[in-house]
């Protein structure tokens, strides 16, 4: 994508107003196998310009489906216009956005372009080596999504940017029944950040975690329900990063305090067992590249990580540059877009729980009558921090050891009660960011966290 | 390219010349003007104008999709020579099917010309009424646009579909307040043709505004009982047939085999009292669909009419891989009638259950089995509302809860999108700490 823009001596933004101008092109690749079936075959491509303007505290924002100068043109005058119109009528008489550190970053991710036959044959390939070996499964569905964006930002102060963005992933489901006709269903996503072609060179390369997950359906093919009421539970890092994301990251999303969240009168206070720290991490994590990296944010800050619980204290929200104007904090990078059409809101990017220092078996030995609660296909959390999470795999703990498998059960709790129960946490996080986060926009982001013990409210039959 | 048809016309002739023996496409410009409020105040005013492209071929029933957002020749030409190189890759399949030459059509609905004077006066009045009127509620979200939407439907069939519709809609995200109590959060929507009324007065909005107040001082449920549960509107349509309509009788749950009404057309597969209808056509309906995807005008059918089912939710393509008929149109423009029981008579009728205005789970087992927290919601006891609810599960099963229907009310939401009534089933598992 042209860069031009970058440097573009025609564009001159208002003194007194923030402004901000992107390009961006955005696509998605697809392709769905349902018991063989090609059921979807895409391709899509999108691409455009905005501009969003900051006066007197409101925003004009205007988009365009056109990359032209005539174009940037037409999405700043109609953003301005679209600031003074709130202006006249809502003037809230706030001065502009405070400065950040200015700068240009450019990314060096490279963004390939695959033929939809490599997606479709790869796909085949699994389905074919699922349906031959394991002939007893009811269905099976596989999928193959790549999505990437490439993003070029000039702002009127802040870092100048062109990010790119790509991830690429196969998702397996399996499904079988019980003895009595219960169906029983799980899915595992493979990949992450990078293109197909980097993330996938061999079907074959996937056939043993396959293979365990169909053992899996075997072992819940036998399960049974859990009992219901207030256990003790190891929750699996897959479990703890849903619970990072869902029950605590949207309630410290500044624009979601402001709008009445539990975290609103809890800054500073003891919100988890001093176990407990977890950080909303811009682009490394633990020594690593974290899944989901992102180095500018679409408001041009440069993207640190944010720290939200440490040893148990609330100590911070995730902001926009108006919401850290706000409550007097440091913007750390956190207002994405997802579309060119889309204006930047206060996201997470990667957040998770800090690991501690107990050894998972340690933690499962350490249960006498409880769970160890593995996978979650779906959650769901309240600005209350009520949650209430599907679990799709788990076992019995009993006398420290494992035992039966589990057929679908929930876990429901309040975060900011249940992580003061938190007593043990294990010294190894599990990432995962296969999902989108929905918030007006959809928008990719990871999560993770360690294993850790806790009570928590199980749902039973 | 100049015009809608024409870039119709330049798509379906490259795609026949590439090799597609059928092919359909979209060419559809769209303008977006929405106001926001967050935190109670106003944060934003953005204008949008979109377009897309999108282009489906088959070739020797091998099918391909591609979409684009520009209407450059040159663009265009890549794009079908793209889609006809992944119809190409992909594996041929008897099923796929679209309609047979109808003709020419043209679908006007709506406000064509917007007002946005009167918009922003309608959504500034709006957020002053929740202020004035439910002072105890922060409006967390609101969103009040204007849409439209303006192109063409082209198939190789002969088939040319002219769209041109717009409306206004109010999204309201919200919760209330006193001290550091606070409730769940609700939604509340409508979409409406003009703006005559205040956005307050439309749908049930007041009424949601109102009940969330009651809410913010809840008690949880002790103990497990089995009872009564009276949901809400918006509960019904999604909790209930959403999911209903999704796990019995859609286009995945019919294809993998795995609906329990895959055998049942015919049956009475819920209580006779209950009629479940799709009416895109329906007065009520603002904007509904007039045409499905694989090109078929649209009609209004019931899926289930006196407790028979009577059509699966399926498209042609599945349609011809199971053997059964399409559904009459794809939308989700749900309609169920009102009854002749006034709501709070239902409640009177109540000796132990609940009244949910919200439901957070996960998506119900393929044999219907639910389990989730109850929300927005109040416990009756013996017919009067005792407090408001928190920490409560509901559980149950949604085929066998369609047999044990209580009562339907006579008050419905009409938000432009649905009919929907407050529905009571017997039987479902309730239960606390």
């Amino acid at each position: 994508m042209n860069s031009s823009i970058l440097n573009s001596k025609d564009i001159n933004f208002a003194s007194e107003c923030h402004t901000e101008l992107r390009k961006q092109f955005s696509r998605s690749r697809g392709v769905t196998l349902v018991n063989g079936n090609l059921t979807g075959n895409a391709r899509s491509d999108g691409s455009g310009v905005s501009a969003r303007v900051y006066k007197n505290g409101t925003y004009g924002f205007s988009s365009m489906a056109e990359v032209s100068d005539d174009a940037v043109r037409a999405v700043l005058k109609a953003a301005t216009e679209n600031a003074e119109f709130m202006s006249k009528h809502i003037n809230k008489g706030k001065p502009n956005l405070p400065s950040v550190e200015c700068g240009k970053y450019i990314s060096t991710t490279p963004i390939n372009e695959t033929e939809q036959r490599v997606y479709i044959d790869f796909a085949r390939e699994i389905d074919n080596y699922i349906s031959k070996k394991y002939k007893d499964l009811k269905s099976r569905t596989v999928a193959i999504r790549e999505d990437s964006s490439e993003k070029i930002l000039r702002v009127s102060n802040g870092f100048d940017a062109h990010t790119k963005f790509i991830r690429s992933y196969v998702y397996v489901f399996l499904n079988s029944e019980t003895p009595d006709g219960k169906p029983v269903e799980l899915f595992k996503a493979f990949g992450g950040f990078g293109g197909f072609n980097s993330n996938f060179n061999n079907p074959a390369d996937l056939y043993p975690e396959i293979d365990a997950l169909y053992e899996k359906v075997m072992q819940k093919r036998e399960g049974v329900y859990a009992e219901a009421g207030e256990k003790t539970v190891v929750l699996g890092g897959i479990m703890t990063g849903m619970l990072a994301h869902e029950a605590v990251g949207h309630t410290v999303e500044a624009d979601l305090v402001l709008g009445g969240s539990v975290a609103g009168h809890n800054l500073g206070k003891q919100v988890a067992s001093e176990l407990v720290s977890l950080t909303d991490f811009a682009n490394h994590a633990f020594g690593k590249d974290a899944p989901l990296p992102v180095y500018v944010d679409d408001e041009g800050v440069q993207a640190v990580d944010a720290k939200i619980i440490e040893n148990g204290i609330l100590v911070g929200y995730m902001n926009n540059r108006e919401t850290a104007q706000h409550f007097g904090m440091t913007p750390c990078g956190n207002a994405r877009a997802f579309s060119y059409s889309d204006e930047p809101l206060i996201r997470m990017r990667n957040t998770a729980v800090l690991p501690g220092k107990d050894k998972l078996a340690d933690l499962i030995a350490s249960v006498e009558d409880g769970y160890y609660l593995i996978d979650s296909g779906n959650g769901q959390a309240d600005t209350t921090g009520e949650f209430m999470f599907g679990v799709s795999m788990g076992y019995e703990i009993k006398n420290g050891k494992l035992g039966r498998a589990l057929l679908d059960t929930t876990i429901s709790g309040v975060a900011f009660d249940m992580l003061k129960t938190v007593d043990m946490v294990s010294d190894e996080v599990v990432w995962s960011s296969s999902g989108y986060c929905g918030k007006k926009q959809p928008m990719p982001v990871g999560m993770g966290g360690p294993a850790v013990r806790c009570k928590v409210m199980i749902g039973g039959r | 390219m100049n015009g809608y048809k024409e870039t119709a016309e330049f798509v379906l002739g490259l795609a026949k010349e590439k090799g597609a023996q059928k092919a359909f496409c979209y060419v559809l410009e769209g303008e977006k003007r929405e106001f926001n409020v967050d935190g109670n105040e106003f944060s934003l005013f953005r204008t949008l104008f979109t377009r897309s492209v999108s282009i489906t071929v088959f070739v020797e029933q091998r099918k391909g999709s591609v979409s684009i957002n520009k209407f450059d020749k040159e663009e265009i030409a890549a794009a079908v020579e793209n889609c006809i190189e992944s119809a190409k890759s992909a594996m041929p399949d008897e099923a796929w099917e679209i309609a047979p030459f109808i003709g020419k059509k043209e679908f006007n609905g709506g406000v064509l010309t917007p007002d946005t004077d009167k918009l922003f006066f309608r959504a500034k009045e709006l957020l002053e009424n929740i202020k004035e009127k439910h002072p105890a509620v922060i409006t967390e979200q609101m969103i009040v646009d204007y849409k439209s939407q303006k192109g063409v439907y082209m198939s190789t069939e002969g088939n040319e579909y002219y769209i041109n519709n717009g409306s206004y809609s109010a999204s309201l995200m919200y919760s209330a307040h006193e001290g550091e109590k606070s409730t769940s959060f609700y939604s509340s929507d409508v979409t409406v043709d003009n703006l005559d009324k205040p956005f307050i007065e439309c749908a049930m909005i007041e009424k949601e505004l109102s009940d969330i107040e009651k809410q913010i001082h809840t008690k949880p449920t002790e103990g497990k009982f089995e009872g009564r549960v009276i949901f809400a509107p918006n509960c019904v349509a999604n909790t209930v047939f959403g999911n209903v309509c999704s796990n019995f009788a859609g286009d995945s749950a019919m294809l993998e085999g795995t609906s329990v009404w895959k055998d049942k057309l015919g049956e009475t597969i819920a209580d006779k009292r209950i009629t479940v209808s799709f009416k895109p056509r329906d007065s009520r309906i603002i904007n509904g669909q007039r045409f499905t995807g694989e090109g078929y005008l649209a009609e209004d059918y019931d899926l289930i009419k006196d407790g028979v089912l009577q059509s699966f939710m399926i498209s042609q393509y599945v349609a011809n891989k199971t053997g059964n008929k399409r559904a009459p149109n794809t939308s989700w423009d749900m309609v169920i009638e009102g009854g002749t029981t006034p709501l709070a008579e239902m409640i009177k009728n109540v000796k132990k259950g609940v009244l949910i205005g919200r439901f957070s789970g996960g998506s119900p087992g393929a044999n219907g089995e639910f389990s989730g927290v109850a929300k927005n919601g109040f416990m009756i006891e013996n017919g009067e509302i005792v407090s408001a609810l928190s920490e409560t599960m509901i559980s149950g099963n949604l085929a066998d809860m369609l047999f044990n229907l209580v009562d339907i009310s006579k008050e419905t939401l009409e938000d432009g999108g649905m009919v929907m009534p407050y529905m009571s089933f017997d039987g479902i598992t309730i239960s606390g700490k």
